[in-house]
């Protein structure tokens, strides 16, 4: 499969940058076509802008300025998100990709003022994200992120799609041991994807 | 109270527009002090950098980039969000303000061994949010509001203990009318009023 890597931490070093490489690494042992989508290195602007907002809806120009992303998001079977949860929520870098991006005519339809979703090429999704906040207080909050993935990702690919969440919590705390093992799984389930 | 509006929306025609002009006359009507953020107009930059991310933790080093606006959320005892919810969340823009503004030693202290998180911002006393949605109020909640809960639940954790919060939504903007939107300005009237 043709898989689309999203990734968003600035850090080179960080456990997300490591978390990426073994993403790729056992995407690429299993055989897939990797398109590697690292939003800092490519200096993706997450801002859409007056221009964008008032045509978002024309669907003759509404992806002039993002045409290489929509072409890389259709042109995918399989779709790879890498990113830490701050605060709650996804990376502006990460959240702006979707407001940019996700446009109408490329995931979604407007329907006679109704939304049909339409990303039907991505036929699978998967997410590997590390939170600082433990797992009861993500509970306790409505893990925002997760149903992000869980609830309106789902909705927008391949119907019945197979949606995989990875997460580590508590990243401040945990010990280097729960770190591999939380690697170890990421790349056994992928090289499996 | 010192009331701080922090208003995300590229577009000074937008319906969002007039959501934030009749915030303001309603909190100065009531007699509050106000400072407003306009994050577009300010041309803010959502993504944290490399070297703010390498930072992060430093006391003192970490509010330089962003000193204002800490500066701001230090001075305020009730914020008031207006913006477009996108993709059921906060835009880019304003989920970066977040992430590059609310830095630790100013908002929380980070979890220790022995202690989980404290948060900082007891200052902050009421959270209002006033925003716009295209989906309809079902769907929104079905989804579990990713934007309320970002901002209601996960940033109202680091405010006051008590801290009251007002959500206001105008669902369906697709298909608002004329009359819908003038009620939902009529009902921020209300609501904020009495906040």
């Amino acid at each position: 499969m043709r898989v689309l890597v999203l990734f968003s931490h600035p850090v080179e070093t960080s456990f997300g940058a490591a978390l990426h490489e073994r993403v790729l690494i056992a995407l690429k042992k299993a055989g897939h076509e990797v398109d590697d989508c690292d939003l800092y290195a490519e200096g993706f602007d997450p801002r859409l802008t007056r221009e964008e907002r008032l045509g978002y809806h024309d669907l003759e120009t509404n992806q002039a300025n993002v045409k290489g992303y929509v072409d890389r998001v259709l042109a995918a079977d399989a779709l790879v998100i890498v990113t830490p949860v701050w605060n709650f929520g996804h990376p502006a870098i990460l959240k702006g990709f979707f407001d940019r991006v996700f446009l109408p005519g490329v995931s979604f339809k407007m329907k006679n003022g109704k939304v049909a979703p339409s990303l039907h090429n991505i036929r699978k999704l998967a997410v590997v994200t590390t939170y600082g906040g433990t797992r009861l207080r993500a509970f306790l909050v409505g893990d925002p992120p997760r149903k992000i993935a869980t609830r309106v990702l789902r909705a927008v690919i391949k119907p019945a799609a197979p949606v995989k969440y990875h997460a580590l919590y508590d990243m401040n705390r945990v010990t280097e041991d729960q770190r591999k093992a939380f690697m170890d799984k990421v790349g056994t389930s992928l090289e499996a994807f | 109270m010192r009331v701080l509006v922090v208003y995300c929306h590229p577009c000074a025609e937008s319906f969002n527009a007039a959501v934030k002009e009749t915030v303001l006359s309603t909190l100065e009507g009531a007699g509050h002090e106000i400072r407003l953020i306009d994050l577009y107009a300010k041309e803010f930059d959502p993504a944290m950098s490399a070297e703010e991310r390498r930072g992060y933790h430093e006391p003192d080093s970490n509010v330089q980039p962003v000193a204002e606006h800490v500066d701001a959320i230090n001075w305020c005892e009730m914020i008031v969000f207006v913006y477009p919810t996108w993709w059921f969340g906060l835009p880019a823009m304003l989920k970066g303000w977040f992430d590059r503004v609310w830095v630790p030693h100013v908002t929380f202290e980070m979890p220790t061994e022995r202690s989980g998180m404290k948060p900082k911002m007891q200052h902050i006393k009421k959270i209002a949010v006033v925003t716009t949605c295209g989906a309809t109020w079902l769907v929104s909640k079905y989804v579990g509001e990713p934007g309320r809960r970002t901002i209601l639940r996960g940033m109202r954790a680091l405010c006051a203990t008590n801290c009251r919060t007002l959500y206001l939504a105008h669902y369906k903007m697709d298909s608002s009318t004329p009359e819908s939107r003038s009620r939902y300005l009529a009902k921020i009237r209300h609501r904020l009023g009495k906040f």
